[in-house]
Formats: C-alpha cells, sequence, structure tokens
C-alpha cells in the first residue's frame, strides 16, 4: 500500500502537469499574432494586416502637432527610418488615431499634403478616426512604434528609442531601439529589446 | 505715511502692468540686480518660469536651497519622476562653481491626472521644485561671488503638451555667514508640498501580473482613501485600480504589472498619499526596495517584518494541529497514535513519521512553487481543481473507510491497522504514514487552510517552505508529544477489545468525506462522471474484497484477479474525471456568471457589483453562500440598491479568475469584492460573511444615505 500511496502522489503530480492553463489576454504581446486591424488609407484603399502576409510590417502612430512627433520628423529620423526600411522591403504604416475635432485629426488631404512637405516615405497612412485600431494594439503615445514579422507575430513595440525627450539634439545620443528592432526582423534575427517604453504625446482618442 | 506708501504701491503697479509686456526681460534683469537671491522670470508657452534661493549671501562649507518655480497657467501641469502613461518629467542641468555638488530634485507630492483612459502622474497650478547645494568650503579665496545656472527643461500639457526650458542664473555674494532670503515663506510653502520622508520598511516583489509592494507602516494608517505613487517608469499600468489590504501587520499594495514593464529595477522612489474626504492630505516619502536583492544582500526576511513571519509560522503551526481533528484525518491518526502506545522506540517512528510528512508538504508546495514560477495560473487548492485527483482521493478514502469497517482484510500496510496495534513495523512504515497522512489530508488542508497559505505563496520560496513546514510539524506534532513525553502515551486509554469497535466507527467519517469528494467531481464532472465514479468505486470494493479472501486462502489466482479487477477499477475513475459539467450548473437563482468582460461592461455603465469567487471544494465559500450571501436579507439588499451579482467559479482551473484573484493578491478563494456605483474604488469583504455586513455594505456601495 505504500507502493500505491506512491503511486497516487505521482500520478497526481503527472496530471496536474497535463492540466496546466493556457494563458490568453486581450493585450498585444510580443510573441503572439499581432492585432488585426482594418483601416483605410488617404486614398480610400481599405489595409489589414492579412494583405501583408510575408511582408515586415512597421507600424507608426502620429500626430503631426505634438512636439515629440516634431522632433523626429522636423530632423529628418523618421523619413530616413521611413526610407531605410520600405526600400530594405517592409511596410510602413503611419497610423493617425485622433478622433475628429482633437489635436492631430487631419483630412485625407491633409495627411497627404503632410506626407509631401515633410518628405515622408511610408508606404501608406491609415486615417483610425475611430481608434480601433490604436485601442487595439493599445498604442498610447506619438509617436509608438510596433514591428510586425512576416508570419504576422508581433516583434516589437515600445518606443523609437531610448531617449525620453522633445529636443531633436538629443537623438544622435539615443538607442535607436526602432530601427535595431527593424533591421533584426529583417534580417531575421531575435529582437534583443522587444519592449520599452514608449514616450511622447498621449493619443487623441 | 501709510497713505503714501499706497500711493507708491499703485504707482509701482500701474507702471509694471504697463510695461510687463514689453519690459520682461529687462525687469528680469531689474529684480536680479536688486535681489541676488532671486533670477527673475522667464515667460514660455502657458508657463512662467524662475529660480529662488533661500539664502541672499552664502559661506564657505554651507548647503543653500534653490527652488525652481514653475507656474503653469490655469488646467495645464507639469510631470512628476514617474509622468506616467506619457508626458516627460521636469529636469534640472546645474552649473556650478568647482567643487560645489546638486543633489537630486526634492519632489512635491503628486496627483493623478488622467486623461483618456491614461494617466499621468504631475503637478498642476504652483510648483516648487527644491534642490539643495553644497558650497564647498575652500570658496572665497579668489571669488567673493558664488554663481549657479539651472537649464531647467520640462513639458507642459493641457490635453495638448509643450516642450518648454530656460537657462536661469544666480549670483550670490560670498559670506563668513550664510544670509537669509526674503523668499523664505516660498521655501516654507514648498517643503509643505513634500512628501514627509517616512523610515518604514518599503519591500517589493514584482510578480508575474502585478507588482506587490509592502510597507511597515503604523498600523493607525487606514487603507482606505490611500494612493501609491511608484516612481519608476513603465512599472505599473497607471490606469489600473490599485489594491490597498492589511496583511500580518503591513499595509500592501498591488497594482497590475505595465504593459511596457521590461526591467525590474533595485529600488525606486515612492510616494503614499492619504486623502480622506473632508480633511487635509498627508503624504509619505518611501524608499522601496527589490525584496530579492535585500534578501540577498542578507537582511534577513525583510519583506514580512519578523513579526510578521513568526506569526504566520505561529498561525500554520496551530492550522496543522487542529488539521489532526479534520473528518479526513482524524480516523487514521486517531488509530496510529493509539498505535504508538504499544511497544517501544516510539522516538524514532515520531521523528520518521514527521519527516514523512514534512517532505510530503515540501515536496507539494515546491511543486505549486514551482509551476507559478514557470507561469502557471495556479492557487492553493490547486490540487483539488483537477479532477483525475479528486477521484483518486474519493477512492483512496473509501478503501481505507473499507478497510476500517473489516468488510474486507488486508494484509500488513496502510489498512491493516489492527495488526499495527500489535506488531511494530518498520521506521519506514512510519516514514509513510506521515507522507499518507499529508496526501489524505490534503481535501482538508484547502479549504482549512487556503487563505493562509495564499500568503506564503507570494512570499519568496524560503519564507514559502517555512510556511508549508510550520503547518506540517503542527500536524505531526501530538505523535512528536506522544512519543517524547511517556507520561501523554501513558494517558491514553489502554487498547482492549473496545478498539475494534471505535475502528469501525471510524470509518463513517471517511465514507462522508469520500461522499463529499465525490459531490465536488459531480459538479466539476456533471451526474453522468459521478456515476461512473461510483461505478469504480464499487468494483474497487470487489478488487479489495477479493485480495482479501485471496490472501487467507493463499490462493494466487484469485489474487491476480483482484489485481486485474483493481485495474478495471480505474477505468470508469479516469473516464469520470475526463467529462465535463455543463457550465451552468453554479446558479443560485440571482446570481449570474462572474467574467472579466462582463465586470467591465458593468463598472463602465457605473453599476455597482458584488463579486463572489468561490469553489465548490471551499467550506468557508459554501458557509458563507449559505450563511449571508443566498439569505433573503441579502438577495433583498441586492434587488432594493441595485447591485448586480457575479459569481466566479474556481471548482475547476480557470486561468482567468486567477488572474482576477492575483489582481486583489488572494491566491486562493473565497474573495469577495464589492464595486460601488459610479467607479469608485472597490472594497473587499471579509473572508467571513453575515448577512447585516453585506447588506450594510451593499446599501454603502450603492451610495444609499
Amino acid at each position: 500500500m505504500t507502493r500505491i500511496s506512491r503511486i497516487l502522489s505521482g500520478t497526481a503530480t503527472l496530471l496536474l502537469a497535463a492540466t496546466l492553463p493556457l494563458t490568453a489576454l486581450a493585450a498585444p504581446k510580443v510573441g503572439e499574432p499581432a492585432p488585426a486591424f482594418s483601416v483605410a488609407d488617404t486614398a480610400g484603399t481599405t489595409h489589414s494586416l492579412d494583405d501583408f502576409a510575408g511582408q515586415t510590417v512597421i507600424l507608426e502612430w502620429t500626430n503631426h502637432e505634438c512636439p515629440f512627433v516634431v522632433k523626429h520628423y522636423g530632423s529628418d529620423n523618421m523619413q530616413t527610418l521611413q526610407r531605410r526600411y520600405t526600400e530594405a522591403g517592409a511596410v510602413w504604416l503611419t497610423v493617425i488615431s485622433s478622433a475628429p475635432g482633437k489635436q492631430g485629426h487631419v483630412s485625407a488631404e491633409d495627411a497627404d499634403r503632410l506626407t509631401r512637405e515633410r518628405q515622408a516615405a511610408p508606404s501608406a497612412v491609415l486615417l483610425d478616426e475611430s481608434g480601433d485600431m490604436g485601442r487595439a494594439y493599445d498604442a498610447r503615445t506619438t509617436p509608438h512604434m510596433y514591428v510586425i514579422d512576416g508570419e504576422g507575430i508581433l516583434r516589437y513595440m515600445g518606443g523609437i528609442d531610448s531617449n525620453p525627450s522633445a529636443d531633436p539634439a538629443d537623438i544622435p545620443d539615443a538607442t535607436p531601439y526602432l530601427a535595431h528592432a527593424a533591421s533584426a526582423v529583417l534580417d531575421g534575427e531575435d529582437v534583443s529589446r522587444a519592449v520599452t517604453r514608449p514616450y511622447g504625446c498621449t493619443i487623441k482618442y | 505715511m501709510p497713505h503714501q506708501r499706497r500711493i507708491i504701491a499703485h504707482a509701482l503697479t500701474t507702471c509694471l502692468a504697463l510695461c510687463a509686456a514689453l519690459l520682461s526681460v529687462a525687469l528680469s534683469a531689474a529684480a536680479s540686480a536688486s535681489d541676488p537671491a532671486r533670477s527673475g522670470s522667464v515667460s514660455q508657452p502657458h508657463i512662467q518660469a524662475e529660480l529662488f534661493s533661500d539664502v541672499s549671501a552664502v559661506a564657505p562649507g554651507d548647503t543653500l536651497t534653490v527652488a525652481l518655480r514653475l507656474q503653469p497657467d490655469e488646467g495645464w501641469h507639469t510631470y512628476w519622476l514617474n509622468p506616467g502613461d506619457s508626458g516627460l518629467e521636469t529636469r534640472i542641468n546645474w552649473t556650478l562653481p568647482e567643487g560645489a555638488s546638486a543633489d537630486g530634485i526634492q519632489w512635491p507630492t503628486p496627483e493623478s491626472i488622467a486623461v483618456e483612459h491614461l494617466v499621468n502622474y504631475g503637478f498642476k497650478g504652483d510648483t516648487l521644485l527644491l534642490t539643495d547645494i553644497t558650497v564647498p568650503a575652500d570658496l572665497g579665496a579668489d571669488t567673493d561671488t558664488f554663481a549657479l545656472t539651472a537649464d531647467a527643461s520640462w513639458l507642459v500639457c493641457e490635453a495638448e503638451c509643450i516642450p518648454g526650458s530656460a537657462s536661469l542664473s544666480l549670483t550670490l555674494p560670498v559670506a563668513d555667514i550664510s544670509e537669509l532670503s526674503p523668499h523664505t515663506a516660498l521655501f516654507r510653502q514648498g517643503r509643505d508640498s513634500q512628501p514627509q520622508a517616512a523610515d518604514w520598511p518599503t519591500r517589493f516583489v514584482i510578480h508575474d501580473t502585478y507588482l506587490e509592494v509592502r510597507i511597515q507602516a503604523p498600523d493607525d494608517l487606514p487603507t482606505t482613501d490611500l494612493h501609491f505613487f511608484a516612481g519608476a517608469a513603465e512599472l505599473v499600468e497607471h490606469a489600473e485600480p490599485q489594491s490597498v489590504t492589511r496583511e500580518a501587520g503591513a499595509l500592501v499594495i498591488r497594482q497590475p504589472l505595465n504593459l511596457y514593464f521590461n526591467q525590474t529595477p533595485g529600488r525606486f522612489a515612492a510616494v503614499l498619499r492619504h486623502d480622506p474626504p473632508g480633511a487635509s492630505a498627508s503624504a509619505w516619502l518611501l524608499d522601496a526596495r527589490n525584496n530579492a536583492l535585500v534578501a540577498e544582500a542578507g537582511e534577513v526576511a525583510g519583506a514580512p517584518a519578523p513579526t510578521g513571519l513568526w506569526l504566520a509560522l505561529l498561525l500554520a503551526l496551530g492550522g496543522g494541529v487542529l488539521l489532526n481533528l479534520m473528518p479526513c484525518v482524524f480516523p487514521v491518526l486517531s488509530l496510529k497514535a493509539l498505535s504508538l502506545t504499544q511497544g517501544s522506540a516510539h522516538r524514532g517512528h515520531a521523528l520518521a513519521y514527521t519527516a514523512g510528512i514534512l517532505l510530503c508538504f515540501i515536496a507539494i508546495a515546491g511543486l505549486l512553487l514551482a509551476l507559478r514560477a514557470g507561469g502557471a495560473a495556479l492557487g492553493w487548492g490547486f490540487q483539488l481543481q483537477s479532477p483525475p485527483v479528486v477521484g483518486a482521493l474519493a477512492s483512496l478514502m473509501f478503501a481505507l473507510g473499507l478497510g476500517l469497517t473489516g468488510m474486507v482484510q488486508l494484509g500488513a500496510g496502510w489498512m491493516g491497522v489492527g495488526q499495527r496495534l500489535t506488531h511494530s513495523s518498520g521506521l519506514f512504515g512510519s516514514f509513510f504514514t506521515g507522507v499518507l497522512a499529508v496526501i489524505v489530508a490534503s481535501p482538508c488542508t484547502a479549504p482549512f487552510m487556503g487563505t493562509a497559505l495564499g500568503y506564503a505563496v507570494t512570499q519568496p520560496a524560503p519564507v514559502a517552505l517555512s510556511v508549508f513546514a510550520a503547518l506540517g510539524l503542527g500536524l505531526a506534532l501530538p505523535f512528536l508529544l506522544i512519543g517524547f513525553i511517556p507520561a501523554l502515551a501513558r494517558a491514553l486509554p489502554r487498547p482492549g477489545a473496545w478498539m475494534e469497535t471505535f475502528k469501525q466507527a471510524m470509518a463513517f467519517p471517511l465514507f462522508l468525506t469520500s461522499v463529499w469528494l465525490l459531490w465536488v467531481l459531480g459538479r466539476q464532472t456533471g451526474a453522468d462522471g459521478m456515476a461512473l465514479a461510483l461505478a469504480g468505486l464499487v468494483v474497487l470494493a470487489l478488487a479489495l474484497w477479493l485480495w482479501g479472501v485471496a490472501q487467507q486462502q493463499g490462493s494466487r489466482n484469485k489474487r491476480i484477479a483482484a489485481a486485474a479487477l483493481l485495474l478495471l477499477a480505474v477505468w470508469p475513475l479516469w473516464s469520470a474525471t475526463q467529462s465535463v459539467a455543463p457550465t451552468a450548473g453554479n446558479g443560485t437563482g440571482h446570481a449570474r456568471a462572474w467574467s472579466a468582460e462582463t465586470l467591465a461592461a458593468l463598472r463602465a455603465e457605473g453599476e455597482p457589483v458584488l463579486v463572489n469567487m468561490t469553489a465548490d471544494w471551499c467550506i468557508t465559500c459554501l458557509a458563507n453562500e449559505r450563511v449571508a450571501l443566498d439569505t433573503h436579507t441579502v438577495r433583498e439588499a441586492l434587488t432594493t440598491h441595485g447591485v448586480t451579482y457575479l459569481k466566479g467559479d474556481w471548482t475547476r482551473q480557470d486561468p482567468a479568475i486567477t488572474d482576477y484573484l492575483a489582481g486583489y493578491g488572494r491566491n486562493g478563494v473565497p474573495l469577495y469584492v464589492l464595486y460601488p456605483r459610479d467607479g469608485g474604488a472597490p472594497r473587499i469583504l471579509p473572508q467571513v460573511l453575515t448577512p447585516a455586513l453585506v447588506s450594510d455594505a451593499l446599501a454603502e456601495a450603492a451610495g444609499a444615505p
């Protein structure tokens, strides 16, 4: 009977190990499928995450009046990143989640004009007036950056770099988290810092 | 004279009003020239900045304090050292004479500023950021002034944000003795706005999904109207509610981890703010230190103060002693105790038995901690969330009961208690009695000790394991005493013919325990599952009976048949545990099923909600429902006050409920949380409920007078 008690406790252990729960969280998580979206761009074309299967997708939340966004556009840092990664084969989607009447909300024409004037080079600018896409990604600030790999797995979320300031002079000293992550995903490597602090203005949902 | 003074003052203000717009720069210079202790104000969009000193002249070797005064427009704010979900803390870069040094900013007490669904920590209105500056002792040999420059940068926000900066300078004359400036009132105001430094030991632990901070705050500090500000960026989810409780004398704060949490700090500054309605607020500055690092540094058991740990150990020990009286344990152990009155070498047996108990307890606790560390959402009582384990325990109780009644004759072994009374078996026998004691005790342990053990599993491993060991020691204590105190052994009744009757009577508590476990299994797997399990028990009884007969007759064939039946008995039991109960089964009529979404939706509408987290194997939970929650009084109070009653069932594994429990720092059921109308802070109700307590709490939550 001592043996039975041993077998019993052993069996209990095995059964417990077999019934471990699988946790599912609503918030986006690095290493798991990125939230789906379906949003129209400034030309009226609807883009979904599924459309970009096999391609690396970079998401950038923006609000052209936010000083932190101005820091990265005024210094040409954002445009440089856009050109570098779209030329390397990635899809770069700039997302505007400002609600109508709030700071950063623009018409399709104004969004295109901003792209022209700033010589920006995104693949498309998505107008997420309802904020649905922003909420699905739990996007909090402008800028706020995400990298999704060709399998649709979220690989990076957080800040554009390590220096939370509004001063463009700080850019050269910062660790460029987004650039590191995007390059790693394009090269099929692991992202060393996959979650970082997003800094900037609150998104005006 | 007063009249003249008034005229002069009037003329001055008029002049200032006229000239201010054009001459602000010139005026700043003038102010600076006339008063060396202020820099002159700099205007930036929506904010004004100026630097002040608390002395007009400095002496070498002294420490002076300077204040950066930020005056944002009405409705605008600047940020604390942890700005929250967005924003940017104010920074000051100092340029000082050689040998001088500046300390960090002495931050005022922050406030929570909600923006949409996010929360920022910052300051509205007139804000004074004080900094201490040390003047070198050898100053003054070749200079008669002390010049300092603050390059301040900030972000000022309403809904929109504007970054700003200013370079503010002071040039103070050097004197033999420091001379107070005319701005002492301003500095007093600045110090009054700061939290008081408190030396309450504060330790934090980062769990899977939440931050837990233990503060050894004075006992008279209530748990209501408190807010904890963590001075580390991206540590907590700022917009999520905090739970504040008292546990083992410490104030315990729990808040979900930030989605962007990526680095465990060694320590961080924190502010605890107490803001009772209708009274003035107080705030304390704390030095929160990482419990793991503190423990490594050799400051033993920092998290729970020694008293907290000792209290927990003492409670666990007492709980262990009481376990001996539980219906699942008492029959087996009382007979074991009587067996000890016979023969010699009690001490060795008592020690072997204790070792068996401790080892088994620590093994189960270690398994639990390891699974939790591996990310499994488990709590104490996890053994009983698995139907196979419940089924196995029900069979074990039933088999033990059969052995005691004498219905089946078993040879030397666990159920051969009769033989035990006369034959002394080996030390291994005693050791495995200990192991078995823990296994049979386990259905009683979970509901009985669950809440106390919930405390243990949130502690670092050594502390947690000590609590479990104390519980095991308590369970073993009666035997240790009988083994080591001969007088006690002598005081036990002499064995005799009455023993057989006593032994048979003791079978019935075991059968009752088995019935209870089968009921739990029925709730987990449905009526079909329970029927299968019962069929399994019949086959088990048949197998045991056959085994006894085979032993008496020395028949090998019957023995093999018995073994085959034993295996067969496993099959219906196993299939029983594979079926799943219909989920609707948990209704008590007036309760709705809990889900995180339902709760969130009700909360979003501002509805008052009562959440009851329960499990069928939790006796406290069932008792509370019977005597309080399901009574007429409480049902009526729920209806009258329009409180929605949500019930979550943790009888089976449910990660969503485990997460929810963790959010309130719990690791077991019951948990009762009451959310007041219009989104106030949730209140945790006690673990023992009365109808009056619940209906009063409901009335309060619903905002009734």
